[in-house]
């Protein structure tokens, strides 16, 4: 019951500014003639004309498939080549430098790039989502074997377990919580390179949309549009989180106790 | 003259460090005899734990050489299991107790039902029998020192070797694991190596007590505890032996005698 409360009122407390916000949004524009601010009421009307549920198909499922795709590649490639790197001495120090140099140029200014190397195709949009995103997972998978515990490696030794069973079955678990908080950055960056490619020679996608919306001067359209890729980037982060919690039950179960 | 469990001969280890080689251990010789209890105590930073990992085959001598049973060790050997004093660290907190015993088990190549059959056995050795599914992190200090044992003894070892296995529980639960490791020690007919600071858990669970001292660390004395077994916390500590034995053993320690 306790529990119950609690849950109710961290809703409440997270969830007042918004609903001042939008209150305010609301009254504010509900005279405006500007036509690049239009009346939230407006915008509202046109968004569920949009998105309940007729352009959905069209708009937002290419973007979703898109990002999911690209992010399961980039952790699937990612995280066992972070592994094998973190756990070899030499293979951090030649490899970090590397990774920290392509890190370092902002993911959407590679779109054009890969639009260059493979064409306008999904295939395009998706390896750059890959790309960009394997990044910070990869680095923060190296970071995390890198400085698994000793007594833990001790203790695995110990047990003459092989060198494969050391790697995959005490260094990488041990790691995880590393590991998705370098998920997390990547996902973030997946999200916006997934609407930045969009935005060059595609009709489908919310990028698309928007982009071509604002080009088109239907600016209501437009702003429909911005709403949808915030209320879908917060989702996509809860159901993050929600993963997270679920898969490192152990990490947060321990940390909670001590 | 039957074959030691574990002989020690001429053993040194020399650290490099920027300030030059830090000598640790210096010409240690000593036969750990089957089925014995043997304690290694001595003065804080003497090099116990470097010689408890010599034995395990996690390090390598730079000197000498150590056998099990007549076998040069080069890494850790079958049969030896290893408790270390860091229970919070060296039970995997993202495994269950069940998974976290089962561990070892991963290369005695046993079916699914024995490899349950054994972490059963296990648990209830050490009496925590329906802890199987909890997380380490969720049981209390001298539990999760039970569980390390239990993964211990999991493997059927015939050589036991522990890092101050009880340092960082109550008194209580202290006098209840050191019970507990003399019993496994019958049961299973363990040799057992322990290393220790504290000398009075040394004389009451040990048949011979390994004194190291000086720097670098050589054996000082080697103490047998002619106190019969099986030994009892509240019999033994009043027996006046054990009075003599510890108050021995300290001075050696240190460095009064």
């Amino acid at each position: 019951m306790m529990r119950v409360w609690r849950w109710i009122l961290a809703i409440i407390i997270g969830a007042w500014l918004p609903i001042v916000f939008i209150t305010w949004w609301w009254n504010a524009s509900a005279e405006s003639t500007n036509p690049y601010f239009p009346p939230l009421s407006v915008i509202w009307e046109q968004f569920k004309v949009n998105w309940i549920f007729e352009l959905v198909p069209v708009h937002v499922v290419p973007s979703i498939r898109n990002l999911l795709v690209g992010f399961l590649i980039a952790a699937v490639i990612a995280i066992p080549a972070g592994t094998l790197i973190g756990a070899s001495r030499s293979g951090t120090r030649y490899v970090e430098p590397v990774v920290d140099f392509i890190r370092s140029i902002p993911p959407v200014a590679l779109v054009p790039i890969f639009i260059l190397l493979l064409g306008l195709d999904a295939q395009m949009r998706i390896t750059s989502i890959a790309f960009s995103a394997s990044f910070p997972i990869l680095l923060a998978t190296i970071e995390g074997v890198r400085s698994t515990n000793l007594v833990v490696l001790d203790t695995a030794k110990s047990f003459r377990l092989s060198r494969s069973a050391i790697l995959w079955r005490v260094r990488l678990p041990g790691a995880m919580p590393t590991v998705f908080a370098g998920l997390q950055v990547g996902f973030q960056i997946a999200f916006v390179v997934t609407i930045a490619s969009e935005v060059l020679g595609s009709g489908f996608g919310l990028g698309a949309f928007t982009l071509i919306a604002t080009d088109s001067f239907l600016i209501v359209d437009a702003w429909t549009g911005v709403i949808l890729l915030g209320i879908l980037g917060y989702l996509l982060n809860l159901v993050f989180d929600l993963v997270e919690r679920i898969s490192l039950r152990w990490y947060y179960g321990q940390k909670k106790l001590s | 003259m039957t074959t030691p469990a574990i002989s020690i001969r001429d053993v040194t280890m020399d650290y490099p460090t920027p300030d030059g080689v830090n000598h640790v251990l210096a010409g240690i010789s000593y036969d750990v005899a089957e089925g014995h209890f043997v304690s290694i105590v001595g003065p804080s930073g003497v090099g116990k734990t470097t010689l408890l990992r010599l034995l395990t085959g996690l390090a390598t001598p730079t000197g000498g050489e150590i056998q099990v049973r007549g076998e040069r060790l080069t890494s850790s050997p079958e049969g030896l299991a290893v408790v270390l004093q860091d229970y919070t660290r060296s039970l995997m907190p993202w495994l269950t107790v069940e998974k976290n015993i089962a561990l070892p088990l991963r290369n005695a190549k046993l079916s699914r039902a024995a490899m349950r059959e054994r972490v059963e056995e296990s648990l209830a050795e050490v009496g925590l029998t329906g802890t199987d599914r909890s997380y380490p992190w969720q049981l209390s200090g001298g539990m999760q020192q039970r569980v390390s044992i239990a993964r211990a003894i999991a493997v059927r070892p015939s050589i036991l070797v522990m890092d101050e296995p009880f340092a960082s529980v109550d008194a209580q639960t202290r006098f209840d694991l050191e019970d507990l490791v003399l019993k496994v020690r019958d049961d299973f007919g363990i040799t057992t190596v322990m290393v220790t600071h504290d000398i009075d858990e040394a004389v009451y669970l040990s048949d011979e007590i390994v004194v190291l001292h000086g720097k670098p660390a050589a054996v000082r004395d080697v103490v047998k505890v002619e106190i019969p077994f099986p030994r009892s916390q509240m019999a033994t500590r009043n027996d006046h032996r054990f009075a003599e034995l510890r108050t021995r053993v300290y001075g050696m320690v240190r460095g009064l005698e």
